[in-house]
């Protein structure tokens, strides 16, 4: 009993992750790591890469080889690796989603479930898959780093119009236009305009406004992976432009057109992913505004 | 799927249909647009501080994006001269180091100065000009934060040329005014309540934030959550259970060349009256039906006005005052606070208070808090300490073991966190008993950093949030507590002055008041 040091341990949450992409693993265990340093919590990397041999226990991690292991199995060890009474927090990163029968079992054991769409090739079917598991599961808190991610630029959207005299220009938005190194960005930046001015999804490239008025999508990909260039709203007779400038921490905003202002610039609040993450763990409460953001953008994409 | 999320259209503070893109999004941003104006702009304070945390504010995205800064202060500048001044201040104080463009030439093009006297009217008639131009040309709004950065001896005259100019809340056709006031609020009883006939004249309650930088530090707002977001802590938290409460204020700094304010100042105003009875009125209070401004306030107030008072006879027995003569601090020689610039060599005035208050209701009858601020001690280190109650009966403590009392202590600066003591067997054979200690750290348990206590609370002004503000009454209560004591100290000079050496852990006469009660200070 007192072998170890004296020392008080003690763990908030079980931080399960998954990981089963070779050329991802050290990209997901390095910052699991950073994550478990700076929060209590008992970490559990369940490795279906190969490159985990049985079971390694250090103080409050345990890494654990799951590769050719069933579905099963793999849950009896995540159980049996976790601490009760404290929530369960899935970081999953697995190739597949919704094919998983792992991933299915696990999300059973976990009150959160954090993914990241962003950077995948299959970006869309990851958002339609990640739509259809928060159907079906809608007592599980889900986010996703990818949304988490636009916040500054939500925030830099929203800005233009906090100006009481544009606002009303939301209502006669014609077209949008956004540039992002990645599809799952522009997907969720088109759901989440659409979910808050009540757009319905017509097509991939199109909404149908409350009063019937269609606001053209434009998606495109361009930069670099997980990063939005810009993002272009039109309305009858204004455009409203947010786009990085020379500094990758900088956004310009400017309206031209009947309501043209001066340009000015922003701090974009850039968050690495590990305080994504971080954000992901101590929220652990549905955030509405993701899941109706999702919710438009899988419809967008079906 | 369905999720409700309530009606697309609702309204903002001016009746204006909401920003449906700001639903969700992270609540600290500002969302009304305003100029806030410097008086006193170049003094100290607004180059250490405020002007640091407004360029934070924006790095943070806080700010709205329609703002504008307005310093006004006697000394001449052209609006340039004066950005490069500030320029120059947030490289040097800035907690996010050098200021970086583009964001800097954005954020220094809403910057302006007005240069006068604060009682030369043409020079508020030309600030009222530069606001009517932000109004126009920044999208301000007519909305207007005027913060008080000056000595509290012109804040009257401020607010009447204000007034006077047309910038007072009742001027306005749209828009709202907002007054920050700096501590000192008043240098007694008196004058707090004279200067407060004069900024209301102008300024309602409700638009005045006197602000105490202590209260927008993030451990002071954890006491709330500490006592009301948890149940174990409220069934002890009373004369049953509570042995006693201390709470320290301790700066191991002088008086930094401000020997002129403290000769007239002294630890009692400087930080008991204000920033220590705070933090007395926080742990002490009921809690609040909810954590909105009024309701906090009232339950502050209530505590406040059920302080014991202090009756002129009583002051040796509840007070103890020091001053420091020289001495060592952190191994460096230091001069005694008669030997500090603009200080007079017989100087009777204290940098050390310690009083001992009672609160008289049901909670806390006959529990002692006892307070002590003191300049030049060994540690700089902001605490409260709730002591709990001995055993009622000692079953343990083979070999003479010490069974310490419980202790839970919150600790404000410059750790930030609680921890709480309590026994526990040491391993072995026999049953010996040891204190141990268990911590909570913000730094390490969040894994965030915390906002300086002047970025919250500008931020919170601009918002209209009053919460960490001290209002009126409190502020009366707090002056009505310490007025005997000032007046006691007053009449009566401290005959053995300096009577603490810098660097060590106050006057005896502090340790005396607690021994007489069986008591100890818990080191600083």
């Amino acid at each position: 009993m007192h072998a170890e040091p004296a020392a008080v341990r003690v763990a908030t949450m079980n931080f399960v992750v998954f990981v089963d992409d070779p050329g991802h693993r050290e990209w997901v265990l390095e910052r699991a790591q950073r994550v478990a340093l700076k929060h209590p919590c008992r970490l559990v990397v369940l490795d279906a890469t190969g490159m985990t041999a049985g079971v390694a226990l250090g103080g409050s991690r345990h890494d654990v080889g799951v590769v050719a292991l069933d579905a099963a199995a793999i849950l009896s060890l995540a159980k049996e690796h976790t601490v009760g009474d404290v929530p369960t927090i899935l970081w999953w990163n697995g190739i597949d989603l919704l094919g998983s029968e792992t991933f299915a079992r696990l999300a059973e054991i976990a009150q959160t479930v954090v993914v990241d769409s962003s950077g995948l090739e299959q970006s869309e079917s990851r958002i339609k898959d990640l739509g259809e598991f928060l159907t079906g599961h809608p007592a599980v808190v889900l986010h996703d780093l990818a949304f988490m991610r636009l916040g500054p630029w939500m925030d830099m959207i929203a800005q233009f119009f906090d100006d009481p005299a544009l606002r009303e220009d939301l209502f006669s938005i014609n077209s949008l236009r956004i540039q992002s190194g990645s599809d799952a960005e522009a997907c969720y930046l088109a759901g989440w305009l659409g979910s808050r001015l009540s757009w319905q999804p017509v097509d991939a490239s199109a909404f149908r406004a409350r009063d019937g008025r269609t606001v053209s999508l434009t998606r495109e990909i361009k930069g670099d992976v997980r990063r939005v260039l810009s993002v272009v709203l039109s309305s009858d007779d204004s455009t409203y432009t947010a786009a990085l400038s020379d500094d990758p921490n900088t956004v310009c905003l400017s309206v031209a057109g009947a309501k043209a202002k001066a340009t000015r610039c922003a701090p974009l609040q850039n968050v690495d992913n590990v305080s994504l993450i971080e954000r992901a763990l101590l929220k652990n409460a549905h955030d509405r505004i993701f899941e109706t953001s999702l919710e438009t953008a899988r419809e967008l994409l079906c | 799927m369905s999720i409700q999320l309530g009606s697309l259209v609702r309204t903002d503070a001016n009746g204006a249909a909401a920003n449906p893109l700001r639903a969700g999004l992270d609540s600290s941003r500002i969302t009304d647009p305003c100029s806030i104006v410097f008086f006193g702009a170049s003094g100290d304070l607004t180059k250490r501080m405020l002007f640091p945390a407004m360029y934070n504010l924006r790095l943070g995205d806080i700010l709205p994006s329609a703002f504008g800064i307005v310093g006004f202060a006697r000394s001449t500048f052209s609006d340039e001269q004066f950005r490069q001044q500030m320029r120059d201040a947030v490289d040097t104080f800035s907690r996010t180091g050098p200021a970086k463009e583009p964001l800097w030439s954005d954020f220094a093009q809403r910057v302006s100065y007005v240069s006068g006297d604060f009682d030369d009217a043409e020079a508020f008639r030309r600030l009222r000009a530069r606001l009517e131009q932000n109004d126009r040309e920044l999208g301000t709004q007519g909305n207007r934060l005027y913060y008080l950065s000056t000595p509290p001896s012109i804040f009257g005259k401020i607010v009447e040329q204000l007034s006077d100019a047309g910038l007072g809340p009742k001027d306005q056709a749209h828009g709202w005014s907002r007054l920050i006031v700096e501590k000192p609020f008043g240098t007694d009883l008196e004058s707090a309540r004279a200067l407060q006939a004069e900024v209301t004249k102008v300024f309602e309650e409700k638009h005045v934030y006197r602000i105490d930088h202590y209260l927008g530090k993030e451990p002071v707002q954890d006491i709330m959550a500490l006592r009301f977001a948890n149940v174990i802590f409220e069934p002890i938290w009373n004369r049953r259970y509570v042995d006693c409460i201390q709470i320290t204020a301790a700066e191991t700094v002088g008086v930094e060349g401000r020997g002129g304010y403290y000769e007239s100042s002294g630890a009692l105003r400087d930080m008991i009256q204000n920033h220590v009875i705070n933090l007395l009125a926080l742990v002490a209070m009921e809690p609040p039906i909810s954590p909105a401004a009024d309701h906090v306030r009232d339950e502050k107030f209530k505590v406040l006005s059920a302080l014991r008072p202090i009756t002129p006879d009583l002051v040796p027995k509840v007070t103890a005052r020091g001053q420091y003569g020289t001495g060592l601090v952190e191994g460096n020689p230091v001069p005694g606070y008669r030997e500090e610039k603009s200080v007079d060599p017989g100087s009777n005035t204290e940098t050390f208070a310690a009083v001992k208050f009672f609160i008289d209701n049901w909670r806390w009858a006959d529990v002692p808090f006892y307070l002590r601020s003191g300049k030049r001690l060994a540690r700089k280190y902001s605490e409260i300490a709730v002591l709990f109650r001995q055993l009622p009966h000692r079953i343990f403590g083979e070999g003479g073991d010490q069974i310490e009392t419980n202790t839970l202590v919150m600790k404000i600066q410059p750790e930030e966190g609680v921890s709480l003591r309590f026994n526990a067997k040491v391993p072995g054979p026999s049953m010996h008993i040891r204190s141990v200690t268990m911590d909570f750290n913000y730094g390490t348990g969040f894994g965030v950093v915390s906002a300086p206590a002047y970025e919250r609370l500008i931020g919170d002004a601009m918002r209209g949030d009053a919460t960490l503000f001290t209002r009126w009454d409190a502020v009366e209560a707090a002056w009505q507590a310490v007025t005997p004591i000032l007046n006691r100290w007053q009449a009566v000079p401290a005959a053995d002055f300096p009577n603490y050496l810098a660097g060590s852990q106050g006057p005896q006469s502090a340790d005396a008041l607690l021994v007489a009660d069986g008591r100890e200070w818990r080191r600083i």
